[in-house]
């Protein structure tokens, strides 16, 4: 199948895990990752718990919960969710770039994000990215998912798809119930300092 | 075999062979379970502790109407004393309680001049409930949610902040009124006369939110109203604990303008109480009623959250250092000076967290200091030369993931504690332990986030977690997670050391998690988050029942577990609430007043209420005596001897100052098998 025969079609649906690595490749923490359409879903191995859905056509980035039947925007909880979500093969950087921002890990400009060569023998192209005050990293995608398939940090710690199996994804794993209530941290944090938790002198 | 305290075994012959032959030549130490913690010799049949701890609640608050289901018991409250009567309004003694305001004095006092002092008359004098800070009206972000919020009634999945013990309380409470205003759902609030209250009516009960009380250090001492002018037979150390609105009302009160500015809310609200006969905190009662309550247990330290649990952690009261072990000074904006402002009734000058005890000098030492040595026992002051104590709320200077703030003073956070810890004294004897904090991960996350943002090396802690909890909401409810309730994460030994940490600071999950896989430590402590911690304007009583209650029915679900552990289920301190009880100054720094301990076991059951005088410290020397360890350090309070008691006056200790090791509210030899809750 040809690179242009596979733009031509709705990219798979599929699961993986995000592996990280540290600079000497030693594998970490796993996280689980399922796609569908323009939504994926993230387990991340974390003790508090929940899950990340994001939804690129919708613009949104969610935390859930179920233990607590909250969900809450993501914000900057996870670089994974602002990463791992269906990419333009061809214009990836917008789509980064509106993720940090949405997120408020990036303001507007000193961005800059650009392909490495150019139709490369294997199909997985590769971008590098620099942002403001940081040193250059690096993000390969695989054009047939649309997907980022390895993240390269400049301390050459990754994050990187392993065990990908493309297969159908349920369509309620991509739902938040109906029942769910939004969490705003503010609020929260409102609430709390009328409690004796907060000891900042502003109590 | 009653085991008594270590004095009642000095004059007991008998009860010391015996106890000792079972203690030395059979032990406790023959489980055949795989459970690690009984391996560990023990001088009761107890092998594992989980001591619960909510917050700010008082005996009479919560116990004031309470009547002992145990045979022949009897309990010190303000129904027994008729002051008030079983349905909660005022009884024949009333006047007991009542409370005085005081005119205004040229410095801090602990013991108001009777010159000085007015009872207030006429209803609606004294000052009034009020609402305070706590929530008017259903939130769909935070407590209390809305009950779409938590519409169906099982959780997908057990979860300690919101299962469905918590669920549909989370969802109510609100007070449908202005914050700082007139409690009008208590009824005849604005009228009520000179005296406590009932928290309880057509529009308020223990599942409502109501507003908070200050409780601080030299406010507390000023409430208890302690001088040896006011002593009797039956209260031999005089404190009166009669003003307790009338510092509430003015501690803050700039009333050197026109018109007067109050900063403070608190008002009347010390004075509320539940009636634990009409089904108000009906689980604790039920607890109560089935196995043992003190009536004579109080907080360790007068005043706040941070101070009592540090004393629980220690023995002892945390000081300002060089992060190395070594007192030095604060910086000037962290020194009390509690003196009235001038032209003021009792606006403390500077309301701030340190003191140095040693020096008479320094404002509002040497009222206290003079007390202490007026009382005819004579207490040390236990205050170390150039020591500045920590008396109220301040972070500790480690963040939760063991960061250390590069910069404490300038941060409001006490730099890394030297004192020792029980935990440490656990790690010398390889006895295992851990402390369980409500929503302890997601803390750890945002201190990472703030680590990361840079805001953890300049900002005051709760700051930080606060800043970084607006960009990673995932793990928001960090800002739960009480860091000043976590004795151990002011140590350096504890938090400064990774393994430490990482093997004895865990989150409420893990708690459940240990009970559920047989492997709990042998001491546990547990600490709910600032959502179930039943705090008044911030949690509810009620809230705090459910944490609980989750506990026991995990233990409950495990009987081999359960026969061998004590759950205690106490609080932190009254939370600013009057009580009646008599209190034993100990040292510069408390007791304060009492506050209930249910003592849970196989071994304390029938209903008992024990009076022996105790305090927080005396859930040290149970462990220190159950697992034989020695004394904190030479200064700390675990040294105290256990009470002599008297049949004339119960709950006065013969020997003051002294501390009960708790033993006495077991019974070794009489083991009952019964459920928690009926």
């Amino acid at each position: 199948m040809s690179l242009c025969a596979r733009a031509q079609s709705a990219p798979p649906e599929f699961s993986a895990d995000i592996v990280s690595h540290d600079a000497a490749g030693t594998p970490g923490a796993v996280s689980k990752l399922r796609v569908a359409n323009h939504k994926a879903r993230i387990d991340p191995d974390d003790p508090s718990g929940g899950f990340f859905i994001t939804d690129t056509e919708a613009g949104t980035a969610y935390f859930v919960k179920p233990t607590q039947r909250l969900f809450m925007d993501a914000g900057q909880s996870s670089l994974l969710s602002r990463i791992f979500v269906r990419v333009d093969p061809h214009d990836p950087c917008r789509q980064w770039q509106a993720a940090a921002i949405a997120s408020g890990a990036l303001s507007a400009g000193n961005w800059r994000c650009e392909q490495v060569g150019s139709a490369p023998a294997d199909g997985i192209m590769e971008y590098r990215l620099l942002w403001p005050a940081q040193p250059l990293s690096r993000r390969w995608i695989d054009p047939h998912l649309e997907f980022p398939i390895k993240l390269q940090s400049p301390e050459g710690t990754s994050l990187m798809l392993e065990n990908i199996r493309v297969e159908a994804q349920p369509a309620n794993l991509f739902a938040i119930p109906a029942d769910y209530r939004k969490l705003d941290p503010r609020a929260l944090l409102e609430r709390i300092k009328h409690s004796d938790v907060w000891a900042a002198p502003d109590r | 075999m009653r085991i008594n305290g270590r004095n009642h075994l000095a004059w007991s012959a008998g009860a010391i062979v015996s106890f000792s032959l079972l203690a030395t030549t059979v032990g406790f130490a023959d489980s055949k379970d795989n459970d690690a913690a009984d391996a560990a010799k023990t001088e009761s049949p107890i092998k594992h502790v989980i001591i619960l701890i909510g917050e700010n609640r008082g005996t009479d608050h919560t116990f004031g109407v309470y009547k002992p289901r145990g045979k022949h018991q009897t309990i010190s409250n303000i129904l027994s004393k008729g002051i008030v009567n079983e349905d909660g309004s005022p009884g024949a003694n009333f006047p007991l309680a009542q409370q005085f305001l005081v005119a205004p004095q040229p410095a801090y006092y602990i013991g108001a001049p009777k010159k000085a002092k007015m009872a207030y008359h006429g209803n609606g004098q004294m000052p009034q409930p009020n609402t305070n800070g706590a929530p008017s009206a259903q939130g769909t972000a935070s407590a209390p949610f809305t009950p779409a919020f938590l519409a169906e009634a099982q959780a997908l999945d057990p979860s300690p902040d919101f299962t469905t013990n918590t669920d549909t309380i989370l969802t109510t409470g609100f007070t449908n009124l202005a914050t700082n205003s007139v409690d009008s759902r208590i009824p005849n609030a604005g009228v009520l006369p000179n005296g406590p209250y009932i928290l309880q009516g057509p529009n308020i009960s223990d599942d409502d939110y109501t507003g908070d009380t200050t409780h601080r250090f030299y406010q507390a001492w000023q409430q208890s109203d302690c001088s040896m002018a006011n002593a009797t037979k039956t209260n031999p150390t005089g404190c009166l604990n009669d003003l307790f609105p009338f510092v509430m009302a003015t501690y803050d009160l700039g009333d050197n303008t026109v018109p007067a500015v109050q900063k403070n809310f608190s008002a009347g609200n010390s004075m509320g109480f539940y009636d634990a006969e009409q089904e108000q905190a009906s689980l604790l009662k039920t607890l109560a009623d089935r196995f043992a309550l003190s009536d004579n247990f109080h907080q360790s330290f007068q005043g706040g959250t941070g101070a009592n649990h540090f004393m629980f952690g220690t023995g002892d009261a945390a000081f300002w250092s060089d992060g190395n072990g070594n007192a030095i000074t604060p910086p000037a904006n962290e020194i009390a000076n509690p003196n009235p402002v001038s032209g003021t009734t009792n606006k403390y000058i500077a309301d701030n967290n340190f003191s140095n005890c040693s020096d008479f000098a320094q404002a509002g030492v040497a009222p206290i200091v003079s007390y202490l040595e007026a009382l005819p026992y004579r207490p040390e002051p236990n205050c170390a030369t150039a020591h500045y104590y920590m008396l109220d709320n301040t972070n500790p200077g480690f963040y939760p993931n063991g960061f250390r703030a590069p910069s404490p003073g300038a941060q409001n956070m006490i730099p890394a504690s030297p004192v020792r810890t029980i935990g440490d004294a656990l790690n010398d004897k390889k006895i295992s332990w851990a402390y369980f904090g409500g929503s302890y991960n997601d803390a750890v996350a945002l201190s990472n986030d703030a680590v990361t943002a840079g805001t953890a090396a300049t900002q005051n802690s709760s700051t930080a977690l606060g800043l970084a909890a607006l960009a990673d909401p995932a793990h928001s409810l960090g800002v739960a997670y009480c860091q000043i309730c976590n004795p151990f994460q002011y140590a350096t030994s504890i938090m400064g050391d990774p393994a430490q940490r990482t093997a004895h600071i865990k989150d409420t999950v893990d708690l459940l998690a240990d009970i559920q896989a047989g492997t709990l430590p042998s001491v546990s402590i547990g600490k709910p988050d600032g959502l179930l911690d039943g705090h008044p304007q911030s949690s509810k009583i009620d809230l705090f029942e459910a944490y609980v209650q989750q506990v026991l029915d995990a233990l409950e679900a495990h009987p081999k577990l359960k026969a061998e552990t004590v759950v205690f289920v106490t609080w932190d301190e009254a939370g600013g609430y009057w009580d009646s009880g008599f209190i034993q100054p100990i040292d510069f720094f408390g007791d304060g007043p009492r506050i209930p301990l249910l003592t849970l076991s196989e071994y304390s059951t029938g209903g008992a209420v024990n009076h022996t005088y105790a305090d927080h410290v005396s859930l040290l020397k149970f462990i220190e005596r159950n697992w034989k360890l020695k004394p904190l350090t030479d200064r700390s309070r675990d040294n105290l001897p256990n009470p002599k008691m008297r049949d004339d006056q119960p709950y006065v200790p013969r020997n003051m100052p002294a501390l009960s090791d708790l033993f006495d509210m077991f019974d070794f030899d009489h083991q009952v098998k019964q459920p928690f809750l009926e």
